[in-house]
């Protein structure tokens, strides 16, 4: 049955109202939207209350789009209440290109936006610590650079050199302000040589890009960041989507230049929702402290003295098959077993990030510590995304990057390492894998902070090395390190793969000999059954001898640090 | 004076406040998702405005939509009927700041009521009886002891995290107490990983009691007597019914005088409803206000006369209420059952019975199509009768009477409740479903 237009109503015209009454208030004003009361969401067009915008982190409730925020909202998201001191405003830069009509705009949207110039500079407390903080505002000539822009952004971070303080700069803009011509783009050189100094003062540098990110900023301050953050979907990039598109011709794929390209190609380190923003940076600033082991192991050095019960009674080959085996615990177990606050940092800033190598900084024992693992997955899946634990040059070149950081703030470096060798593939020789693996070779040699590797399964040739140049080189008791795989051994000496049995026997690669011929330092027992249910059984030895380690190499003088890893090598 | 209300509810308490609205000379607007399209409700009233998908999210609570369609038709008031946006501040506040009025309580009130401690603690400093308990947190037996001799026996102890049962104990004796508490707090330690324990009057086999009350702008208040709302399934109300066996003319003042006191102390404003939870000694204690118009309003009606939409629309509109509390009588017996779809599907064939104290509240008809998005409510069969007895025969005939061809009905589990003899000698408190389900099950299926 349908009911349309099925039944009767009442004339309205005719309605005779039965519920006058003395007491019934008039109205005399009817129904409207005040202004300002909802907005329009520019992405998914629904209708949305301001407020609920506002105290929702300026992001879509219907369709969590992010939209572009003011730079004091930023600022007053980001630092603890009352604690921003803004600094060098009044700064003019006149018209050098005498661009009618410039100045003119320029007063006009100071008059609208109430902001001086398109970013804003300071001081702030960040949970207690203090921090210069800079935040670009797109309301002012889309945040473009120009002698202003670059002055504040240079004098912001000239006084946090001097200050010692860590920068914090949250990046938006169109680019070099066309208007003011050359000037603009002598301040990409200006921001990034005042960054060069804080950098080569040891000091923290945390970039933010926001929607959108682009031009001369993005190939000056924004992408010389320690670390690089950015927001979810944000437009990052140096030519815009579309000039890229009518210079080339063609039509740019879904997701070009956004944020999670970036993350992909290994520009950034993470992409981080607002709403944890503020954490993820105070996190970040607190691992970038200087921080000592607690409870010394050293002091009392009979904690070291433990039983380590090794099985005699396993071939080679049987200790190669266990060193691959599936249920064998695998980086990222032991990063969270022995370290607290592990964040994860992406990318080599060249081409990629490589998910075969994880890295990031943690603590152990309370100190801050860089640590770098080679990571095979848990599953096919998993495998398959992290390529079975074979790195590509990008992951070798983001683990360098990572001990570069370690060395800069002075954190301790863990490797962990567990490869059955570097990648080989087309892709990989296109991007040097010699050259990516001899670079970690050479530097981790000079390197001036504490490393320790630990091959927790294979320990494949040249792709393990270039994670183990390192002070002390540790084992389990069936992991395995080679010049190559038996098979390979096998195949190569005796033209016949299948021997690859009786090549691990003549290979001397298990831990006993590696300990006997001074290879590595230490080897760890392990238990019978070793899957991720009984690894606390090694890393609770695992961890006092890591501290005992921490603990004896960070007294030593970087030259002597150096000096021992040379020798180390050298009498090899 | 409101000329024109928009109703922003769908179903059949959509249809009751069109027919109210009707009956008072008042305009119509009907809001209607795009599955309501040919909803009774949608055709009912004088104008209907389309406000998004199927989804509720996306049409019934879409606030902007339902604002922006108000505005459109020039309706003066918004009546959101129950659930939806009904008790939702923000809402309420949203139609202030757009100068229309809700009809209903201010959205201060609604939030204030809304937010468990604070109301809590309004109705404890209105001295409305609340359930006791320890406020603050407990970490030793020892400190449980003491608060129990306070509370009083027996008690519970629950995990501040708790949720599913799990850390929660009942002593009824100091004896009890001790290991209870001590089981609880390993039991919470080890599922939620934290042992801060809250310990609260255990309430035996309690009947749930509402009271209805109306207030005006003025600081008027009436309660129109009790609902006994204590048949549920799953917290899901299945039968009320007004008045309650067990509440004497002595305690109906008495608890009448308590929610006419909560609704003063919140500072209502329009028609609510106060539940308690009545324990067998005839204690009573408070545990929430209910902001808006209620499924079970229908009972109250019957045995009070009082039309409660129309008085709702009053009181919004500004007038004084009409009656005071000596005006207030409940005459004979109303029962309510709630017939509800058990699946999604398209009515073939239905008929619903008539007759004398029948009274069908229902948007359904032959053809109607019961979609998986909204609450599946079908239709509320409410009888009235001179007293309990003959209420009851009128609801087994009437339930016997009930066709709905095409999608599973809950009308045959209902009529076995009604054929119930403890239910028919009054004899129910809330955990009579849990306690007869398998019985009733079982006679369903024949």
């Amino acid at each position: 049955m349908k009911l349309s237009s099925m039944f009767k109503k009442p004339n309205q015209k005719k309605y005779i109202s039965l519920t006058e009454s003395q007491n019934a208030i008039e109205r005399t004003v009817s129904p409207e939207v005040p202004e300002g009361l909802w907005k329009k969401c520019n992405e998914c067009k629904s209708a949305i209350m301001t407020e609920d915008v506002k105290n929702g982190y300026y992001i879509c409730p219907k369709c969590g789009h992010y939209f572009r925020m003011h730079a004091m909202n930023r600022i007053k998201m980001i630092a603890d209440s009352d604690t921003f001191e803004e600094w060098d405003t009044g700064l003019t830069s006149g018209n050098p290109l005498n661009y009618r009509g410039y100045e003119e705009k320029v007063q006009a949207l100071r008059e609208k936006t109430g902001l001086d110039e398109a970013v804003v500079t300071g001081k702030a407390k960040i949970d207690g610590r203090e921090v210069v903080l800079a935040a670009c505002d797109g309301r002012f000539m889309m945040a473009s650079m120009g002698k202003v822009v670059g002055e504040k952004i240079t004098r912001a971070v000239e006084r946090a050199t001097t200050e010692k303080l860590p920068v914090v700069i949250f990046a938006c803009s169109g680019g070099a302000r066309m208007q003011e011509g050359i000037h603009s783009l002598m301040q990409m050189s200006k921001t990034s040589a005042a960054l060069k100094r804080h950098h080569d003062a040891g000091q923290l540098y945390i970039s933010v890009l926001t929607d959108p990110t682009t031009g001369g900023v993005t190939a000056s301050f924004a992408m010389l960041g320690d670390i690089i953050l950015a927001e979810p979907k944000a437009l990052i990039g140096f030519a815009g989507p579309r000039v890229i598109e009518q210079t080339i011709g063609q039509q740019l794929p879904e997701g070009f230049q956004r944020a999670e390209f970036l993350l992909e190609h290994g520009f950034i380190d993470k992409i981080v929702e607002r709403k944890d923003m503020r954490d993820t940076i105070s996190q970040i600033i607190q691992l970038h402290e200087k921080g000592e082991i607690q409870d010394s192991v050293l002091q009392d050095p009979e904690h070291l003295n433990l039983q380590q019960e090794y099985n005699h009674n396993v071939t080679a080959w049987e200790r190669v098959q266990l060193s691959r085996k599936q249920e064998r615990p695998v980086g990222t177990d032991y990063i969270s077993e022995l370290f607290t606050d592990f964040m994860e940092f992406h990318g080599d800033r060249y081409y990629r990030d490589d998910k075969a190598i994880v890295g990031g900084i943690a603590r152990f024992r309370g100190m801050p510590v860089t640590v770098i693992a080679q990571a095979k997955g848990k599953n096919t899946k998993e495998n398959i995304e992290r390529n079975y634990g074979m790195p590509s040059p990008d992951g070798y070149r983001k683990a360098l990057r990572l001990m570069k950081q370690a060395e800069k703030f002075g954190r301790p470096i863990i490797c962990f390492v567990d490869t059955p060798g570097a990648f080989c593939g087309i892709e990989a020789e296109e991007r040097g894998q010699g050259e990516a693996i001899a670079r970690n070779l050479y530097e981790m040699s000079g390197i001036k902070v504490p490393i320790v590797s630990i091959i927790i399964g294979e320990g494949g040739s040249g792709g393990a090395l270039a994670m183990a140049t390192s002070d002390e080189v540790w084992v389990l008791e069936n992991s395995i390190y080679s010049i190559l795989s038996p098979e390979g051994f096998a195949s190569i000496l005796w033209k016949d793969s299948s021997l690859a049995q009786e090549a691990a026997g003549v290979m001397k690669l298990t831990a006993q000999h590696l300990k006997k011929t001074g290879i590595v330092e230490q080897v760890f027992a392990e238990p019978e059954e070793f899957t991720v249910d009984t690894l606390k059984e090694v890393t609770a030895k695992m961890e006092l001898y890591l501290a005992a380690f921490i603990e004896k190499y960070t007294k030593l003088s970087a030259q002597e640090l150096v000096d021992n890893r040379y020798e180390r090598f050298r009498k090899m | 004076m409101i000329k024109k209300v928009l109703i922003a509810n769908r179903g059949e308490i959509a249809v009751r406040i069109i027919r109210a609205c009707r009956e008072m000379g008042i305009e119509t607007v009907a809001v209607y998702s795009e599955a309501d399209k040919e909803a009774l409700h949608t055709q009912l009233a004088d104008e209907a405005y389309c406000i998004g998908g199927a989804p509720s999210a996306d049409s019934y609570l879409n606030m902007e939509q339902i604002i922006s369609a108000t505005i459109v038709s020039g309706a003066d008031a918004i009546h959101p009927g129950f659930g939806f946006l009904s008790e939702n501040h923000k809402f309420a506040e949203l139609c202030e700041k757009c100068n229309i009025i809700f009809i209903g309580p201010s959205a201060e009130v609604i939030r204030k009521l809304g937010d468990k401690s604070q109301a809590r603690n309004t109705m404890i400093e209105a001295k409305v009886p609340v359930i006791p308990g320890s406020n603050e947190p407990i970490f030793e037996a020892e400190e449980a002891l003491k608060a129990a001799e306070k509370i009083g026996y027996p008690v519970i102890v629950k995990a501040a995290l708790g949720g599913g049962g799990k850390g929660m104990r009942v002593a009824a004796t100091e004896d009890e107490l001790e290991n209870a508490f001590q089981t609880a707090q390993k039991e919470a330690k080890a599922a939620f990983g934290d042992g801060t324990m809250y310990m609260e009057h255990f309430i035996q086999h309690p009947k749930h009691i509402e009271f209805q009350i109306l207030a005006d702008k003025y600081g008027n208040v009436v309660h129109l007597g009790e609902r006994d709302c204590s048949i549920q399934k799953n917290h899901q109300k299945l039968i009320e019914e007004s008045p309650c066996v067990a509440i004497s003319e002595e305690l109906r003042e008495k608890m009448g005088e308590a929610a006419v006191k909560a609704a003063k102390a919140a500072q209502y404003e329009n028609a609510g409803t106060i539940e308690f939870l009545l324990e067998e000694t005839g204690e009573f204690y408070f545990m929430e206000m209910n902001t808006r118009i209620q499924v079970e309003h229908p009972v109250t009606e019957w045995v009070t006369g009082i039309d409660l939409i129309k008085e709702q629309i009053r009181i919004a509109s500004g007038n004084e209420l009409a009656y005071k509390q000596e005006d207030i009588h409940l005459t004979g017996h109303s029962i309510e059952c709630r017939i509800n779809a058990k699946t999604p599907g398209t009515i073939t064939d239905m008929y619903l019975p008539g007759g004398k104290g029948v009274r069908i509240d229902s948007a359904i008809y032959s053809g109607y199509t019961v979609t998986p998005y909204y609450d599946s409510m079908l239709a509320k069969l409410i009888v009235f009768a001179k007293n309990r007895e003959e209420a009851i025969m009128k609801m087994r005939s009437t339930l016997g009477e009930v066709i709905i061809e095409g999608i599973e009905t809950n009308v045959d589990y209902q009529y076995e409740i009604l054929n119930d003899a403890d239910y028919f000698a009054g004899n129910y408190n809330i955990e009579f479903i849990a306690e007869k389900e398998e019985e009733l099950l079982r006679h369903e299926a024949i």
